[in-house]
């Protein structure tokens, strides 16, 4: 699977801009806050119809306008695929492939994948337990479509039962208690199914993050990676039942996959708060690369890997390591300060104040 | 917050009580009527009033009707004793589709749903029961969105259904999940339809 074109209409700087990639690697260079990341963040946008910097839609809208278009013409093992998004300002987007309207924009999912490294990463290891569980459903989603249902199912329930509990202020009549009955076995079913399918995910994940860890940092350490669901060993139904009066008080779901850990450590020692930043960079790095290695393997199509700005935050020796151990395939990648060492794009785009210059290759 | 003067606020207020329409949209959409040439407006009230005027709800089912009951509820060949219930009058539409349905509907007039404030007491549940006994309806067929609120209404219903002497079945999987009883197409709804499965209840 690779990524042949891109065009852009009113999408964030760009009023019209149009890319040709390599099936190796692109280079987008040019100073900071010039459009480069753009770029990747439209690519990212055909792939899982977000914003991989977690902006609301209205943000990528250009200014002034009301619509944005991503188009992008993938080829998948010899397919051509149109995809194009129309990115609304207000309300809810459209999306076609091969110029067919699809029902749900969820039906999208699948015809582009990325793996999307960026300088935020560190944060997967330093920052909250929401964003390594980000991680995690990003990755089954990328494995599979239903689980994009999954999540959002997820969400809904929670949204919906922590609405009931505030509106219930604190107490628990009859007609509540029927209501509440309904999100809770709705929470214990989808919570339990998304629980199960991130533990799974990262009984896969550990052995490729341990493996991509020794060969980013240049030596070798005891990495691991456990799922910590928060509710224990326990069923899922019988947790939320036990929490019922102090969800009431709270007028907040207190258990459920939406407080669970993923919990990380280097060494024995918990990566969060007692690695080194070099090592939580490694670890960081280990995790994009051992989840682009599980979904090659599983949907035997390599992610096209989007590499925003990531060098320049990397020491000489993980920047060399992160280089030399790169997947095979399509990637294409933007940096203010010039291109890495080694790297060696088949095609390179200067990128200054929105505009868009073909540059001869390396 | 009003922020504009007294008529475009009231319509910008106005827009925004309608379902899925943010303050955002309301403003958007207001300001849209009033670039509108005169006549297109007035097309516009025009339909709301007579739509509100000429159209009304069954008192039996709730689905649409002209005149106190609707098509389905005054045709003596359908079947009472198999009652099919649905959320909106666009899913009779949906299922009328099929063909595979020979009872009469219930429209519940919306799902349970905390965020927009829609709880059993907001549906037609109380005339649903009411309509069991009189009707002498055996099965009851919840076919309802298979998204979360229409799943969350249909448990709720089997619940308070599963105390009484009837059939209470759901339609199948094999829908779109997350998805609305209209974006499905009439093949995998009628299937859906006849391969519904009894709920245990209780
Ligand atoms: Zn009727």
């Amino acid at each position: 699977m690779h990524l042949r074109r891109l065009w852009l209409r009113d999408f964030r700087c760009y009023e019209q801009a149009e890319l040709v990639f390599d099936e190796g690697l692109t280079a987008l260079l040019g100073p900071n806050g010039h459009g480069k990341t753009n770029v990747l963040e439209a690519i990212g946008y055909l792939a899982s119809l977000s914003s991989f910097r977690g902006a609301p839609n209205e943000a990528l809208v250009r200014a002034g306008a009301t619509q944005a278009i991503v188009r992008g013409e993938v080829d998948n093992a010899g397919r051509s695929v149109l995809i194009e998004a129309e990115i609304n300002a207000v309300g809810r987007g459209r999306v076609q492939v091969n110029k067919q309207r699809l029902p749900r924009a969820r039906d999208l999912l699948g015809a582009l994948r990325v793996t999307v490294f960026s300088p935020d990463d560190l944060e997967l290891v330093k920052g909250g337990p929401g964003l390594r569980r980000g991680f995690l459903d990003d990755t089954l989603v990328s494995l599979h479509p239903r689980y994009d249902a999954l999540r959002s199912d997820l969400d809904r329930v929670l949204r919906q039962r922590n609405t009931l509990l505030k509106q219930a202020g604190g107490r628990l009549s009859d007609d509540v208690a029927t209501t509440l009955d309904v999100w809770d076995a709705k929470l214990a079913e989808s919570g339990e199914a998304l629980a199960a399918a991130r533990t799974e995910l990262v009984d896969r994940l550990r052995p490729a993050m341990a493996g991509a860890y020794d060969r980013v940092a240049g030596r070798h350490a005891e990495v691991a990676a456990v799922y910590q669901r928060c509710w224990g060993d326990g069923s899922l139904a019988e947790a939320v039942a036990a929490s019922r009066r102090d969800d009431l008080r709270r007028g907040l779901t207190l258990v459920g996959p939406h407080r669970d850990e993923l919990a990380l450590s280097v060494g024995a020692l918990p990566a969060r708060t007692h690695a080194s930043q070099g090592e939580q960079r490694s670890l960081a790095l280990a995790m994009r690369l051992a989840s682009h290695e599980i979904v090659l393997a599983e949907t035997g199509t390599a992610p096209v890997l989007l590499l925003d700005d990531v060098f320049s935050e990397l020491d000489p020796a993980r920047s060399d390591a992160l280089l030399a151990n790169l997947p095979v395939g399509q990637a294409v990648l933007s940096s203010a300060a010039g291109l890495p060492q080694g790297a060696q794009p088949g095609r390179v785009y200067r990128v200054e104040h929105g505009h868009l210059a073909v540059a001869p290759a390396a | 917050m009003a922020v504009y003067a007294g008529p475009v606020q009231d319509l910008i207020d106005e827009l925004g009580r309608l379902p899925g329409i943010g303050p955002k949209s309301a403003q958007r959409i207001a300001f849209h009527l009033l670039k509108l040439p005169r006549d297109d407006a007035l097309r516009l009230a025009r339909a709301v009033v007579e739509a509100k005027e000429r159209v009304s709800f069954c008192t039996r089912c709730f689905n649409i009707a002209e005149g106190d009951a609707c098509a389905i509820c005054t045709d003596p060949r359908r079947e009472a004793s198999v009652l099919c219930v649905v959320e909106e009058p666009r899913d009779v539409v949906a299922v009328e589709k099929t063909g595979e349905f020979h009872g009469r509907y219930h429209v519940l007039q919306g799902a349970i749903s905390p965020i927009e404030g829609i709880g059993p007491e907001q549906l037609r549940v109380r005339e649903l029961l009411a309509r069991i006994e009189p009707e002498g309806v055996q099965e009851i067929i919840l076919c309802t969105n298979p998204n979360i609120e229409g799943e969350a209404t249909a448990m709720y219903l089997a619940k308070l259904l599963g105390a009484l002497d009837l059939q209470v079945t759901r339609i199948a999987s094999g829908l779109p999940v997350g998805g609305d009883l209209e974006y499905a197409d009439e093949l995998t709804l009628g299937r859906a339809l006849e391969g519904r499965r009894v709920l245990d209840t209780g």
